[in-house]
């Protein structure tokens, strides 16, 4: 080999190398062009390609008014993406995400406090609203964009074959449960049907999320606020212990049917028994409305309102925030955006569906509109409904992840061995959730 | 005489000859150190620190090391990591040098064959995770089960049931890393001497003699890089997990790497996060390097 070919070789090599590093580079950054622009917001959002096609229509009318521009970013795995953002110290200007997440963010200091007053259009957001995006300090760290409530989605045509009700209390629940489990619902003439389906995993919390709203309708808490701004938990009460009791006594370890199969390993990905048509029942938040629509169709199933258990029917509300990131110095462009999100406009545009799309906005913070009526769909009042008469959140002032985890590791492994003593297991949550409580210096 | 003589030639500095390798491994040194080996070093400066990136890191010394070792979550995930790791090693090698010996050979039939025993290894561990779900149903739909229930077993809740849930994640461990460990011995099997095999024959050994006192010995190299890479992998078992069962049903598939992931991404404990990484590091290191040191002392004898 010539020393001229070698030295061929070798520059082959580095540039290479280089292109290497420039493309490494470009995929590492803050991403996007004009982020450094003071006249390009770098906006986030939790969202799959579906849902950011709605942000796109959101943000192509937000440029079109204001000529701000917005280098958008919509981020699948949201909390490890931020994260990875935080420890560089360079945040997205805007970002949108879960309500219960902003303790969490806070505690971090990933989030720039809010003046409600320097929202425009802040009036037209309910004080119940503004309420739930105050942190610790008594300062706001968001503005309410979205919110929802959950409710029950059941198979209408299963019900009118088998001469039965949508239930209103546990026990209908549980009868129907396996009415659906048991009497051959779709007329196949095998047993291949189930009543309701659980993400009972306790990946991500989820354990304690769908299972939330049955504590809450069975008179139990998993923390309460001391009024001081302190915090005890409560997860050893006779109520929790009752619930928790029921749930895995009739749901996990009852008839065989009453919950899909694999319910204490399923998450919500996987939990896809009411789109495949195979269980009846499903306790879960609207946006899986538009999906359900297709599968099992629009005519197959209805909404509910949520069984009602011996406290009560109040059932999990989530929503999502806009937040600002710290230290960035576009307070001017980030203000404008938040004021167009939660406007008429700006909110309509989000609850639209275009092309099948996910609409973004599910219940609207702005007071002035109707989600029933925007979207000409009655069934979203029985969500609306809910979210303003039934519903709680978690706490969102102190960082409820570790808190949520917890509960969900605990009654995961309550639903698993169907032997286990709940109380005994219940003290132990209780512990385990005094320690973070006093890990974030809030235990009473 | 001869040591006056070469000394000043060395005192030339480095001949261009040894710099070219140099230059040639600099842009993967650089890429290594700048993706790499930097964030592993802010890993470990991490790990002594309760991680608030805008407030401030506080140092809390080892208090996330105590925090981490003390926790019955980790301890018991450590058993499980160490049933796990070991199961799919040795399981991966057994069933990798079995295929070995089936599919050995030139025809083409075989090289198809080879080709589609591969796939497990080519494929997402996410595709292969839904896949084994699917097969893993726990009732008679599931294939698996259905297969059971010619035999009058079953329907089986593998993965949710705490008592096989292990088991079953490690046997799909196998089914994903037997082919890789195939490959390395049908190499190794390929420098076997034809003729040991003959005058075997002649002599009229039984098949386990033959592989007892041939195949084995003659693969043994190819068997010290399957084990080295097994000593490696092992441990870090977390994707197959994690698309899998997410540790669960109650804990009961959690390993060292999942419980590291919830600490750091469900509860935002990066310092217990990289605390729990730097341990499993630091194992890791030292069970290459007593792997390694075993198989070079074999060698030299």
């Amino acid at each position: 080999m010539g020393d001229r070919q070698r030295r061929r070789r070798l520059a082959a090599a580095l540039a290479a190398a280089g292109l290497a590093f420039g493309t490494a580079a470009c995929g590492s950054g803050s991403g996007g062009t004009g982020s450094g622009d003071p006249n390009t917001l770098e906006v986030w959002t939790r969202s799959d390609p579906d849902s950011a096609a709605t942000y796109d229509r959101i943000f192509a009318a937000f440029t079109k008014k204001t000529g701000i521009k917005i280098d958008y970013q919509p981020v699948v795995n949201f909390d490890q993406q931020l994260q990875a953002r935080a420890s560089t110290k360079d945040l997205p200007d805007v970002m949108i995400n879960d309500t219960a997440l902003m303790g969490s963010y806070q505690s971090q200091g990933l989030l720039k406090p809010i003046d409600p007053e320097s929202i425009a259009g802040h009036g037209q957001i309910s004080a119940k609203s503004w309420s739930s995006t105050v942190g610790l300090d008594g300062k706001h760290y968001g503005i309410p964009y979205s919110r929802q409530a959950m409710t029950l989605m059941i198979r209408k045509d299963w019900l009118k074959k088998l001469g039965l009700k949508a239930p209103a209390t546990w026990q209908q629940m549980l009868d129907v449960a396996k009415a659906f489990a048991d009497r051959d619902p779709d007329g196949d003439g095998k047993k291949d049907t189930y009543g309701i389906v659980a993400p009972g995993s306790a990946m991500n919390g989820y354990a304690a999320w769908w299972g939330a709203g049955f504590l809450w309708q069975g008179g139990a808490q998993i923390i309460e606020p001391d009024g001081k701004g302190r915090y005890r938990p409560t997860m050893d009460s006779a109520a929790a212990v009752r619930t928790v009791t029921w749930m895995k006594d009739n749901l996990f370890c009852g008839a065989r049917g009453v919950l899909q199969p694999g319910a204490v390993s399923a998450v919500t990905g996987t939990a896809t028994n009411f789109q495949d048509g195979n269980a009846g029942m499903y306790m879960t938040g609207p946006y899986n409305i538009t999906s359900f629509d297709t599968t099992p169709g629009k005519n197959t199933y209805e909404v509910v309102p949520a069984p009602a258990g011996p406290a009560g029917s109040d059932v999990l509300a989530e929503g999502e925030n806009v937040y600002f990131g710290a230290r960035t110095g576009k307070t001017g462009q980030e203000q404008a955006l938040a004021a167009f999100l939660v406007s008429a406009e700006g909110q309509k545009i989000g609850m639209t569906s275009v092309d099948g799309h996910q609409p973004v906005v599910r219940i609207p913070t702005n007071s002035t509109l109707d989600a029933a009526k925007v979207r000409g769909d009655a069934r979203w009042s029985v969500v609306q409904k809910a979210y303003e008469t039934a519903s709680e959140q978690f706490p969102n002032a102190p960082d409820f992840a570790p808190i949520k985890q917890d509960t969900a590791d605990s009654l995961n492994a309550l639903f698993t061995y169907c032997g286990s003593d709940v109380r005994s297991g219940l003290k132990e949550l209780n512990e385990t959730l005094a320690g973070d409580l006093k890990d974030q210096d809030l235990l009473k | 005489m001869t040591a006056t003589v070469t000394a000043p030639a060395r005192r030339r500095g480095p001949s261009k000859k040894a710099v070219l390798p140099w230059l040639f491994l600099a842009p993967g040194l650089l890429l290594a150190v700048v993706f790499k080996f930097l964030p592993m070093g802010k890993g470990i400066w991490l790990s002594f620190f309760k991680v608030r990136p805008f407030l401030g890191d506080k140092w809390v010394g080892l208090d996330n090391y105590t925090r981490v070792l003390s926790d019955h979550r980790f301890q018991d995930a450590i058993g499980h990591t160490l049933v796990l790791g070991v199961g799919i090693s040795l399981g991966a090698i057994l069933v990798g040098f079995l295929l070995a010996l089936l599919l050995e050979g030139q025809a083409r039939s075989l090289k198809i064959m080879r080709t589609a025993v591969f796939l497990p290894v080519v494929t997402a561990t996410a595709v292969v995770g839904e896949l084994w779900r699917l097969m893993y149903y726990p009732t008679s739909d599931g294939l698996v089960n259905s297969a059971l229930g010619f035999l009058g077993i079953g329907p089986v809740p593998f993965l949710d049931n705490p008592d096989t849930a292990l088991w079953a994640t490690m046997v799909m461990g196998i089914w994903m890393a037997a082919p890789y460990n195939m490959v390395i011995i049908l190499a190794g099997l390929a420098g076997v001497d034809r003729s040991l095999y003959e005058a075997a024959a002649m002599d009229g050994v039984s098949l386990w003699q033959r592989l007892r006192y041939i195949t084995l010995p003659a693969i043994r190299p190819a068997l010290g890089v399957v084990l080295t890479l097994a000593a490696i992998r092992g441990l870090r078992v977390f994707t197959e997990v994690y698309v899998l069962t997410g540790g669960g049903p109650a804990g009961s598939t959690d390993v060292w790497m999942t419980r590291a992931y919830t600490l750091g991404f469900s509860r935002n404990d990066l310092g217990g996060a990289s605390a729990a990484s730097v341990v499993l590091l630091c194992v890791t290191l030292l069970l290459t390097v007593t792997v390694n040191y075993f198989r070079k002392r074999g060698d030299v004898r």
